[in-house]
C-alpha cells in the first residue's frame, strides 16, 4: 500500500482516537460492568419485604384483591414467574407518572399473598445503581439529558468506527510482523504500540460491532424521522407483513377482557408456553388493557439456545383466551429472517447469547477496549514529548499539550474507576442515611470523578498517577469492604447469600490489579529518563508551582 | 517521454494527505447520511416492494444507516480533495435520490 495513503490514515487515526477515547473509556468501563447488570443490581438492593413468591394458582386471588384496592391496576400490571431485584413480588404494576420513558422507568409496586393469604403491598425497593452505572455507559459519562448526551455518543460512535478502520489500514503493511510481537524492552513507545494492536486486532469485531450498533442506539428515532419524511415515502400501502409489527405492544384477541379474568389463569399459560415452546423459560407477564387496542398479553423470557434481544430476553405475544403464539417477531428461534437478522444486531452489543461465558468474554472484551483507548492516549502522549537532545544542557519542558492531555488521561480513566468503585460502595450504606438514592450515587460518582482529574492536574501525571492507582485500588477495595462491614456490624447494609456474592469477588480482584499496577507504575517513575512523561525532577519536588511534567 | 506517460507519473505523483480533511469528512458525513437513507429508500421501495412503518424490514433499512455511513467515512479520505468528494458524493446523492422521486 501507498506510505502516503497510510500516512493519511495515521493522521485520521490519531486525531480521531484522541478526540473519542477518554469518552469510549469510560463507556466500555462501565459497559464491562453492565453486562452483570443482575447480580449487581441484587448485590445494592436491601432484602426486599416479600419472601418467597407465592405459588402460580393462587395468582386470581391476589389480582382480584389488588384490582379492588388499587383500581389503577386494571390499566396494566405484571405476573412474574422468577423473582428478580427489580421484580421481587409475584405482581407489579406501575403508578403513572407523565415524564417515564424507557430511560426513566416509571415507579413500581409489588404485591403478593403472604404465607397466610394476605395481601402485602410495597413501593419497588431496589437500588438505582445499576441504572446509573448504565446511563454512564449509554451516555460515555456525560451529565447531560439523555436528548443530549445521545447525539453526542452517536458523533463520538461514529470517530470510533472511523478510528478502528483507519487503525487496520495503519497497521495491515506490517501486520505480520506485528502482530505476535510483543516487544518489552527499552523502547517503551514500541512495547504500547504492540500492546495496542494486539488488543485492537483480536478484538476488532466485537469493536466493530459496537461502533455500528452504538450508531443506531443514537441515531435510531432521527433515522426513523428522517426515512418516514424521505426515503419511504409513498410506501404506506398495504403490506400483509406490516400489520402486527409495534414493538412489545401486539394487538391481540378481540375485547376479551383480560383483566376482568376472561382469560387463561397465569398457571395455565405457563403450561401452554411449554407446550409451545418447551426451550422457552417465562421470566413474566405484562397485561394491558389499552382503550384502543383491548387487552393484550405479553411475555418475557429466555431461550438459552438462541440470541435474545435484549437483557430482558426475547418476547412473545400471545392470545390471553387461548395461550396461542400469536406475535414471534421478537421471540428467540420463532422468529423470521429479518428478525432474528436485527435481534442478532442486538444481542452482539449486548451479550444476550451463550449464556455465562459470552457474558464474561463481554466483560473482559470490556476491560481490554478501555485498555486499548488508555494505550491509545499513552502512544500520542510518548510520540509528541519533547526528548532531551542530546547535548542540550537546559530543562526539557514539555508541550502544553503533553501536559493536559497526560493529565487527561490519567485523570478520567482512574476517575471513572474510582467514582464508580465508590458510588457501588454506597449502595449499602446510602439507604439509611439520605432519602433520594439516585442523586447521591450520581452526585458521589461526579465529586470523585472531577476530584480525581482535579488531582491529576495539581500533581502532574507521574505523581498522580501512582497515587490515583493506589486510591483507585483502595475505592474499589471499599465494595468487599462493605459487605464485610454488614456481615460484622449490626444494622448496616445486608448480604444476599446467592451469587451476587460475585460482586466483591470481582471487586477485591480488581483493587489487587489497580494495587499491582500502582505498584509497577511507582517503580517505573523511579526509573523513569529525565525527559519522560513520567519523570518527576528531584529538586523541583516540593513546588507546588512547577509545570506539570518537567526536568530540573 | 511519451505524453502518456508523463499524464501518468503526474497522476502517481499525487500524494495523499490530511491538508484537505474537513472538506473531505463534511462531505463523508453530509453526503454520506443522505445516500444511506437514500440506500435504505431504494431497497425498501424497489427491492422489497415498500415496507411498513416500523416493520422488520424497516427496521432492517433503519440499521442499514450505520455500516454505510460508516464506509462512506472511512473511505471519503481517498478523494483527492474535498471538493472531489463533494462532487463524487454529491452526484451519487442526486442518482440515489433522483430514482427515489421521479419513479412513482
Amino acid at each position: 500500500m501507498r506510505s502516503d495513503v497510510i500516512k493519511m490514515y495515521k493522521d485520521v487515526h490519531t486525531w480521531t482516537g484522541i478526540v473519542c477515547g477518554l469518552a469510549l473509556f469510560i463507556a466500555f468501563y462501565a459497559g464491562a460492568l453492565t453486562m452483570f447488570k443482575a447480580p449487581l443490581e441484587r448485590w445494592a438492593s436491601a432484602p426486599s419485604v416479600f419472601g418467597e413468591l407465592s405459588p402460580l394458582e393462587n395468582v386470581p386471588v391476589l389480582v382480584e384483591q389488588v384490582l379492588a384496592r388499587y383500581p389503577e391496576a386494571g390499566q396494566g400490571y405484571q405476573i412474574v414467574v422468577q423473582p428478580s431485584a427489580q421484580y421481587p413480588a409475584r405482581m407489579s404494576w406501575e403508578l403513572p407518572r407523565e415524564d417515564a420513558d424507557e430511560h426513566h422507568p416509571p415507579q413500581l409496586m409489588h404485591a403478593d399473598l403472604d404465607a397466610e393469604g394476605e395481601l402485602v403491598v410495597a413501593r419497588a425497593a431496589h437500588s438505582p445503581l445499576p441504572q446509573l452505572v448504565d446511563e454512564l455507559h449509554e451516555q460515555v459519562g456525560l451529565l447531560l439529558p439523555h436528548e443530549v448526551a445521545m447525539p453526542i455518543m452517536g458523533m463520538i460512535a461514529l470517530l470510533y468506527g472511523l478510528a478502528l478502520v483507519s487503525g487496520c489500514v495503519v497497521l495491515l503493511p506490517t501486520l505480520v510482523q506485528d502482530l505476535f510481537a510483543l516487544r518489552i524492552g527499552h523502547n517503551l513507545k514500541r512495547m504500547w504500540l504492540d500492546v495496542h494492536n494486539l488488543l485492537g486486532v483480536f478484538s476488532l469485531p466485537f469493536h466493530l460491532v459496537m461502533a455500528f450498533t452504538a450508531v443506531i442506539f443514537a441515531f435510531h428515532d432521527q433515522i426513523y424521522a428522517a426515512q418516514e419524511q424521505l426515503a419511504i415515502r409513498g410506501s404506506d400501502k398495504p403490506q400483509s407483513a406490516a400489520a402486527p409489527a409495534t414493538p412489545a405492544a401486539p394487538a391481540v384477541g378481540a375485547a376479551t377482557g383480560v383483566v376482568s379474568g376472561a382469560s387463561l389463569a397465569p398457571a395455565a399459560l405457563v403450561a401452554r408456553l411449554a407446550e409451545q415452546q418447551p426451550d422457552f423459560i417465562p421470566r413474566r407477564f405484562v397485561y394491558r388493557e389499552s382503550p384502543q387496542r383491548g387487552p393484550a398479553l405479553v411475555v418475557f423470557g429466555d431461550n438459552p439456545r438462541y440470541a435474545m434481544r435484549s437483557p430482558e430476553g426475547g418476547v412473545a405475544g400471545l392470545d390471553p383466551v387461548s395461550g396461542a403464539i400469536e406475535m414471534t417477531d421478537y421471540m428467540p428461534g420463532m422468529q423470521d429472517a429479518w428478525g432474528a437478522t436485527i435481534t442478532s444486531f442486538f444481542s452482539l452489543h449486548f451479550g444476550t447469547y451463550g449464556g455465562a461465558p459470552i457474558r464474561w468474554a463481554y466483560f473482559f472484551l470490556g476491560l481490554a477496549g478501555a485498555a486499548l483507548f488508555y494505550t491509545g492516549n499513552l502512544l500520542w502522549l510518548e510520540s509528541r514529548r519533547t526528548r532531551q537532545r542530546a547535548r542540550s544542557a537546559g530543562a526539557v519542558t514539555q508541550r502544553r499539550s503533553v501536559q493536559v492531555m497526560g493529565a487527561l488521561t490519567v485523570g478520567v480513566s482512574l476517575g471513572c474507576i474510582a467514582g464508580l468503585s465508590l458510588t457501588i460502595a454506597a449502595a449499602k450504606l446510602l439507604p439509611a442515611l439520605v432519602a433520594d438514592l439516585e442523586l447521591w450515587h450520581a452526585g458521589l460518582y461526579y465529586a470523585v470523578f472531577v476530584g480525581v482529574i482535579a488531582w491529576s492536574f495539581w500533581r502532574g501525571v507521574a505523581r498522580a498517577a501512582v497515587e490515583l492507582l493506589a486510591f483507585a485500588a483502595a475505592a474499589t477495595a471499599t465494595i468487599p469492604l462493605v459487605s464485610l462491614l454488614s456481615l460484622w456490624l449490626p444494622g448496616v447494609g445486608w448480604n444476599h447469600a446467592d451469587l451476587s456474592v460475585l460482586v466483591d469477588v470481582v471487586a477485591l480482584a480488581g483493587s489487587l490489579v489497580l494495587a499491582l499496577l500502582a505498584r509497577r507504575t511507582a517503580r517505573r517513575v523511579r526509573r523513569a529518563p529525565a525527559d519522560s512523561l513520567w519523570f518527576i525532577a528531584a529538586r523541583a519536588e516540593g513546588d507546588a508551582g512547577d509545570s506539570l511534567v518537567t526536568n530540573a | 517521454m511519451s505524453p502518456v506517460r508523463a499524464s501518468r507519473r503526474s497522476a502517481d505523483a499525487y500524494r495523499y494527505s490530511s491538508r484537505d480533511w474537513l472538506g473531505k469528512a463534511s462531505a463523508g458525513l453530509v453526503c454520506g447520511v443522505f445516500l444511506a437513507l437514500g440506500a435504505g429508500g431504494l431497497l425498501a421501495r424497489f427491492a422489497l416492494g415498500g415496507v411498513g412503518r416500523f416493520s422488520l424490514e424497516h427496521q432492517f433499512t433503519m440499521w442499514l444507516v450505520s455500516p454505510l455511513l460508516l464506509a462512506i467515512l472511512c473511505a471519503c479520505f481517498m478523494f483527492r480533495s474535498g471538493l472531489r468528494a463533494w462532487a463524487w458524493l454529491g452526484a451519487a446523492n442526486l442518482l440515489v435520490w433522483g430514482l427515489l422521486l421521479a419513479v412513482p
